[in-house]
C-alpha cells in the first residue's frame, strides 16, 4: 500500500494527512476527520449528497480522489457554518420548510452557496439549473428553490 | 477498496511511462465513469492512474480548428464560445458538480445511454490524437468507437486532444430524457447541415443512445443530401435514421420507444435548422 501524504485547506485550516491509494475526498472528510455534514448517498456521482466545494466549484466528493486536489480549498457545510448561529442560506432553507429529513441538504447548500456567490440574484430557471445534480426525496423542490430565491435577498440586504 | 498503487502523472510524458511500465493500470480523468464501479465493486482495480494533473485540459484555436484538450471539464467547454453546438451538448451532460469533473475525453469511454457530448463531437467530424512511445496519429471519431465499449485505442496509447474542425454549416443539438437535466438520455440527436442554392449539400447526422456508441445516421444523411431542407426530406431522413438505429433496452427506455423517439427527435432537431 502506498500511502501518501497530501496537504490541502480545509474549511480555511490548512491540513497534513495520510491517505491510502485513491481514498475518496468523502472517505477523508467523513471518516478520516468526523465532518459528516457531507453525506455517504449512492456513491456514484448520482445524487449530489455528497457535494463539496473545491475552490469555490462544486464536486462529488464520492468521486473525488484526494490526491487530485492537494494544495485546493475544500470547503464543506461545516466550514460555511458560522460558530454561533447559521449562515443565511441556511437561515432561508430553515424557514422555507426546505428540509425535511436533512439528508440533501448540505449538498444543496454548498451549491447555493457556489451560484450565489457568481450569481447574487439568480433566476428561477437558474436556480433550477444549478440544483439538477442534487436529489430530495422528501420536500418536493418548490420549498427549496423558494429557499434559495429568498436566501438571495438576504444575502443582498447585507 | 483494493487499489494497491494510485498514480498521478504531472505530464503526458510521465503518463506515458506509467502506461508502458504497467500496461493494465485503470486510466481515468475526471472520475465520473471509473469511481461509481471502483465504489460499488464492480470495478476492483489494483492500478489506477488519474490524468488531472497531467496538464491535458488546453483548449486553442487556430486555422478553423478548435483543438480540446482531453481532460478538459465539460464546465470549462461552457465558458467557450467558439462552437455553440459543444456548449449546448455540455450542459446536457450530468448536474453542475459532474461537469466540473467529467471530461471530453473520458465522455468518449462512456458507454451508451452516455456519451451526449460525444454525439456532438461526431456530427462535428471531429478527430481525436491517439499518442504513445511510438508517435502520435489522428482517428476520425467516427473510426474510433469498433463496438460497444471497444476503441481503436491501442494498448500504450492515450487519448490527448479532441480536434474540432470549426462548422462550415448550421447546427443543432437536442436531447430527450426523462426529467429536464441530469438524466440518462432516450436518445440525443446532433446534426451539421451544409446548404448550396436551397439544397443540403452536406449532411451529418450523429445519435446516441440507440445504438452500442454514438454513431453516425449515413442513411439518413443520403435521404438529405440533394434535396431541399423541407419537411418531406426530414421526415425522410427521421425514418431512415430510425430503421438503421440499434436501439437497446435498459431501465430508461424500451428498444422500441427509443426507435420512435429517433423518428420524432430527428425531425425535431432538422426542424431547427429550417
Amino acid at each position: 500500500m502506498a500511502s501518501k501524504i497530501v496537504s490541502l485547506t480545509l474549511n480555511g485550516r490548512e491540513i497534513e494527512i495520510m491517505v491510502k491509494p485513491l481514498m475518496t475526498v468523502q472517505t477523508l472528510v467523513r471518516e478520516q476527520l468526523g465532518y459528516t455534514a457531507t453525506k455517504a448517498g449512492c456513491k456514484q456521482g448520482g445524487c449530489g449528497g455528497c457535494t463539496v466545494l473545491v475552490d469555490g466549484e462544486p464536486m462529488q466528493s464520492c468521486l473525488l480522489p484526494v490526491e487530485d486536489i492537494a494544495g485546493r480549498q475544500v470547503t464543506t457545510l461545516e466550514g460555511l457554518t458560522p460558530s454561533d448561529g447559521l449562515h443565511p442560506i441556511q437561515e432561508a432553507f430553515y424557514e422555507n420548510f426546505a428540509t425535511q429529513c436533512g439528508f440533501c441538504t448540505p449538498g444543496m447548500i454548498l451549491v447555493v452557496k457556489a451560484l450565489l456567490d457568481r450569481n447574487p440574484s439568480p433566476s428561477r430557471e437558474e436556480i433550477v439549473d444549478s440544483l439538477t445534480g442534487n436529489y430530495c426525496r422528501c420536500t418536493g423542490y418548490e420549498p427549496i428553490i423558494q429557499a434559495v430565491s429568498d436566501a438571495a435577498q438576504r444575502m443582498n440586504g447585507r | 477498496m483494493t487499489t494497491k498503487e494510485y498514480f498521478l502523472p504531472q505530464s503526458l510524458d510521465e503518463a506515458l511511462n506509467i502506461l508502458a511500465e504497467h500496461p493494465s493500470v485503470l486510466t481515468m480523468a475526471g472520475g465520473t465513469i471509473a469511481m461509481p464501479l471502483i465504489n460499488g465493486g464492480i470495478s476492483m482495480p489494483e492500478m489506477v492512474m488519474g490524468l488531472r494533473q497531467a496538464g491535458l485540459d488546453m483548449v486553442s484555436q487556430s486555422n478553423g480548428t478548435v483543438s480540446i484538450g482531453a481532460t478538459t471539464t465539460f464546465s470549462q467547454i461552457m465558458d467557450m464560445d467558439s462552437i455553440p453546438m459543444l456548449q449546448e451538448a455540455a450542459r446536457n451532460v450530468g448536474g453542475w458538480a459532474i461537469r466540473n469533473m467529467a471530461t471530453v475525453g473520458g465522455n468518449l469511454f462512456s458507454p451508451p445511454p452516455s456519451g451526449d457530448f460525444a454525439v456532438a463531437l461526431l456530427a462535428l467530424d471531429a478527430e481525436v490524437k491517439l499518442v504513445s512511445h511510438k508517435g502520435e496519429r489522428m482517428v476520425p471519431l467516427s473510426e474510433f468507437y469498433t463496438g460497444f465499449m471497444t476503441t481503436a485505442l491501442e494498448p500504450g496509447e492515450l487519448l490527448t486532444e479532441i480536434q474540432v474542425p470549426v462548422p462550415e454549416g448550421q447546427t443543432a443539438y437536442l436531447k430527450y430524457g426523462r426529467r429536464y437535466a441530469n438524466t440518462p438520455a432516450v436518445v440525443a440527436v446532433a446534426v451539421h447541415v451544409v446548404m448550396d442554392k436551397k439544397k443540403v449539400k452536406d449532411a451529418r447526422i450523429a445519435l446516441n443512445a440507440v445504438a452500442p456508441h454514438p454513431i453516425r445516421a449515413t442513411q439518413a444523411e443520403g435521404a438529405l443530401v440533394g434535396s431541399a431542407l423541407d419537411e418531406g426530406s426530414i421526415a425522410a431522413a427521421a425514418a431512415a435514421a430510425a430503421e438503421a438505429c440499434e436501439p437497446f433496452t435498459d431501465s430508461i427506455a424500451s428498444e422500441w420507444y427509443r426507435r420512435k423517439m429517433v423518428d420524432v427527435y430527428v425531425q425535431r432537431t432538422l426542424a431547427r435548422l429550417v
